[in-house]
């Protein structure tokens, strides 16, 4: 049985409880830290990851649940650091303590993958699960604007 | 000293550590750079803030904390700025604790305000040593030299050496007693616009805060804390806990009375943050909860409303308001009452700690590294200096990251197992084991003349203080907590400040503007109401309020707060508010807090209980501006943090414990309520203050009168909505 996760395209055995959330696996198991632990249920986006492709919350996403499956963090959302989205958030200075900011841009990250042209609804929809309690959001709403300009460019 | 750095990043690697993986940029403040590669060569050290390298890099240390509020940025680009450095050759590095930095404990926007200028001397004083040493190479006079952008020039021959090539020579350059400074037309960072110094590293998930922190040999720790102020543990069965794979202890934490303790709680020690968390679920705990076992907030704030509106204990008069209000035309009062908050960063209380018997080191976000030394030393009985703080990146504090509990907890435990110990906090016991902002009442009475001047003013307030924290024998708040209603701007002849009856039940802690939120709110609210009254728009009757003070000491203070509040009136739609639709209005306030002035007009619609924010402009004087964009951002998130108490925060307590416990049941602001935010910055010369907290107080009020005048609607509590109670 396959008992492995592709992590920004590197396999690694899973050995620890099959109900562990994929968090912890990324950060006390791998030291993967740039995905955080915000609340633990669901409720802040901070841990925001990607799950072939889909944003998931990875503190109630138990690694039983993401056998063999491809997994991408804030560490390998592009190689050299230069998503449209990490030069937008740069462009707008949008972090303060930037202790959420990964999950935003993770969950921006799927939003682009699915919508390509986001309105301002569009984003505030699918943005509204991720917290930020230094209130950066309106930035986050146009540097996404922006990165959504930049993707249709590359077209 | 590099030498001391470079063994300890050996040991670190021999240990088998720094690979797959962990970065330890907290774990090795002096050596990240050469570790980096970024640093090749030896550092000198030049004073305590800079560090030049020969080849040029330049470190320079931030000995005040970093939340979020972008003071790294902004002192050490004033640093740069009098060096003559060049930014991009400049990496900024978190100091630990350490006097060289100065005061450390950062709150109460006091940073920028206390260390600008010794700052700013610092760098001007290693330019002065960098000329000293080209002008010897040169055998030229000093004055024949001058510096820019990292190198310094001969005006002679326009020779130039470059900083590197200098940094050897200029550690034997005499120190400099006396540095002139630079004059605001020739700044090149200092009032300009800079990016994060870090934030490259945020977008990639590289930044390290404090909860990220990995040491060799690391174990992990969940906790549960007594639910009640005062309580303790009465019976504890740790059976099916320690049967749980991976729990390696349990151990009790006993309350440790001092500012900042631990309130008392029960670690499991684990060999992960998730095992640690399942298994503290599996504690079966009997608390003796004492007296606090009483407190239910529904009740009492009912009971502060009680207090502020009988006569209460006399805390400041000038004047004779009873001869006022006799001979009043118009008379008004009104009663305001605000909740506790948990400050509830994203990053919950984290740190690492390890005990040793000779030493104890500490990798904590924190705002105050010196409690961190004074709780732990007095816990271990050890000299504060002893014990060694690392000062880690906080993923957010608001005020709640001043108090080092969770890091005496982590202490606790360490010492127990020997071990270096991650205590990570869950998001339900950081939300019931704060240090909350006050509950509180107030109660305004005022009369008036027929010109609707303010003849006379009573204002009561009850609220538990902070300083119950130190003195918990406090029956009301100390007379110098209600100063901030005595030195109000507003220019009030006869006025009587009461301090109302208020029992502490809970910790009370300093919340970002702490009681300038309440104080604002019922200043700027009131005022709204008064001018209702006369028949008078907000901003011409709180002009006139400031006009009627004759004290000559406020003079100054109040030409300021006059000018943000007319700044915002022009630049919102407070001119045009009579041709918006029926269900829109603008509200006004201005509020001085933590020696910065900020006023805002926010542009609301109300449809019936809904209250949508469309615009806010927010205009600030905080003298010279040190970054025009961390300033703007500030404005930003303190219109979040305004919206989040003002419509939907409120921790409550039943049975003396906290009802909330995560963000389903205290609903901060999210994306879809984000107004459209407008800054306005005043161009100053005055020396500078601090912005992390004044832009929370006028927004409550602005929005009260906003929804006023759209509505006809008066709110007078906050939260305006509480959502669960």
């Amino acid at each position: 049985m396959d008992n492995t996760i592709i992590i920004n395209g590197k396999n690694h055995n899973i050995d620890v409880d099959g109900d562990m959330p994929l968090l912890w696996f990324l950060r006390d198991r791998l030291a993967f830290t740039g995905t955080k632990f915000g609340c633990g249920s669901g409720l802040c986006g901070a841990c925001t990851v990607h799950v072939n492709g889909q944003a998931v919350r990875s503190c109630v996403t138990p690694m039983n649940s993401v056998v063999s499956k491809k997994i991408t963090t804030i560490e390998g959302l592009s190689e050299n650091g230069d998503h449209p989205l990490q030069q937008a958030w740069l462009n707008n200075n949008v972090p303060q303590c930037g202790y959420c900011q990964a999950g935003q841009i993770m969950n921006a990250a799927s939003l682009l993958a699915t919508n390509p042209s986001p309105t301002d609804q569009d984003i505030d929809t699918a943005m509204q699960g991720n917290i930020c309690r230094c209130g950066t959001y309106q930035r986050i709403k146009k540097a996404i604007s922006e990165a959504a300009d930049t993707l249709a460019k590359e077209v | 000293m590099s030498t001391i750095a470079m063994s300890r990043r050996n040991f670190l690697k021999g240990a088998g550590i720094a690979t797959g993986g962990l970065v330890f940029s907290v774990a090795l403040p002096a050596n990240a750079l050469v570790e980096k590669g970024i640093m090749k060569s030896s550092e000198n050290e030049l004073n305590a803030f800079i560090h030049l390298a020969e080849n040029g890099d330049t470190t320079i240390y931030c000995g005040r904390c970093e939340m979020g509020q972008g003071i790294s940025t902004a002192l050490p680009s004033a640093v740069a700025d009098e060096m003559e450095a060049d930014w991009q050759r400049v990496v900024v590095k978190q100091g630990d604790a350490d006097k060289k930095y100065g005061p450390q404990s950062t709150g109460g926007s006091a940073s920028i305000r206390i260390m600008y200028q010794p700052m700013r001397e610092a760098g001007a004083k290693v330019k002065a040593m960098l000329i000293t040493a080209a002008a010897k190479v040169w055998n030229t006079s000093e004055g024949n030299c001058y510096a820019k952008s990292h190198f310094v020039f001969n005006k002679s021959n326009q020779q130039k050496l470059s900083y590197g090539e200098l940094a050897s020579l200029a550690k034997n350059s005499p120190i400099p007693t006396k540095v002139t400074l630079k004059k605001k037309s020739d700044f090149t960072y200092i009032g300009t616009k800079l990016a994060r110094h870090d934030q490259d590293e945020v977008v990639v998930g590289k930044r390290i805060y404090g909860v990220d922190t990995k040491v060799p040999g690391l174990q992990y720790a969940a906790i549960v804390h007594c639910p009640v102020l005062g309580g303790k543990l009465k019976s504890l069965d740790k059976s099916d806990a320690m049967k749980v794979k991976g729990v390696s202890d349990i151990v009790e934490i006993p309350r440790f009375d001092v500012p900042f303790g631990s309130i008392g709680g029960v670690a499991v020690v684990a060999d992960n943050s998730w095992t640690a968390q399942q298994a503290v679920k599996k504690l079966v705990i009997e608390w003796d909860l004492g007296k606090n076992a009483v407190y239910n907030t529904t009740e009492y704030k009912k009971q502060l409303v009680t207090n502020v509106e009988k006569q209460a204990t006399l805390a400041s008069e000038r004047g004779d308001i009873t001869h006022a209000f006799s001979t009043a035309e118009h008379s008004v009062k009104a009663t305001y009452t605000g909740g506790h908050l948990s400050h509830s960063p994203m990053e919950p209380n984290a740190s690492v700690v390890w005990v040793q018997k000779d030493s104890c080191e500490v990798w904590a976000s924190t705002q105050s590294p010196v409690d961190i030394q004074k709780v732990l030393g007095q816990y271990l009985k050890r000299e504060p200096s002893d014990i060694i703080v690392h000062v880690a990146m906080a993923g957010g504090a608001f005020g709640r990251k001043f108090k080092c509990d969770y890091v005496h907890e982590a202490a606790v435990i360490s010492e127990k197992t020997g071990t270096p110990i991650q205590l990570i906090w869950s998001r339900e016991e950081d939300m019931r084991t704060g240090y909350y902002h006050s509950i509180n009442a107030q109660h305004i009475e005022a009369s008036m003349d027929k010109q609707g001047n303010v003849t006379g003013w009573l204002h009561r307030a009850a609220f538990p203080s902070i300083a119950t924290l130190f003195d918990p024998s406090l029956v009301r708040s100390p007379a110098q907590s209600l100063d901030d209603i005595s030195n109000h701007l507003f220019g009030i002849d006869n006025m009587r400040v009461e301090s109302g009856d208020a029992i502490a039940h809970t910790r009370i802690g300093w919340y970002r503007a702490v009681y300038a939120i309440f104080y604002g709110f019922a200043f700027a609210t009131f005022a709204d109401e008064l001018a209702n009254k006369a028949g008078k728009d907000h901003l011409t009757f709180v002009n006139q309020l400031f006009d009627n003070n004759k004290n000559t000491n406020q003079a100054e203070d109040i030409k300021r707060a006059k000018a943000v509040l007319a700044l915002v009136a022009d630049k919102s739609a407070w001119h045009n508010r009579k041709s918006l639709p029926k269900n829109q209005g603008v509200g006004l306030a201005v509020h001085y807090s933590f020696q910065s002035f900020v006023a805002m007009a926010v542009h609301v619609e109300v449809d019936g209980d809904d209250i949508k924010v469309l615009n806010v402009d927010a205009a600030i004087d905080c003298g010279q501006v040190l970054n025009i964009d961390g300033a703007t951002a500030q404005m930003e998130g303190a219109v979040v943090m305004g919206m989040s108490l003002s419509l939907s925060t409120e921790i409550t307590f039943k049975d003396g414990a906290v009802v909330n416990s995560s963000f389903h049941d205290y609903p901060v602001m999210r994306i879809g309520d984000m107004p459209n935010v407008r800054v306005h910055i005043v161009d100053s010369d005055k020396s500078p203050t601090g912005l992390g907290e004044p832009g929370v107080a006028p927004f409550a009020p602005a929005l009260s009168n906003a929804v006023f005048a759209a509505s006809g609607k008066r709110y007078r509590d906050l939260p305006f909505k509480p959502l669960y109670t």
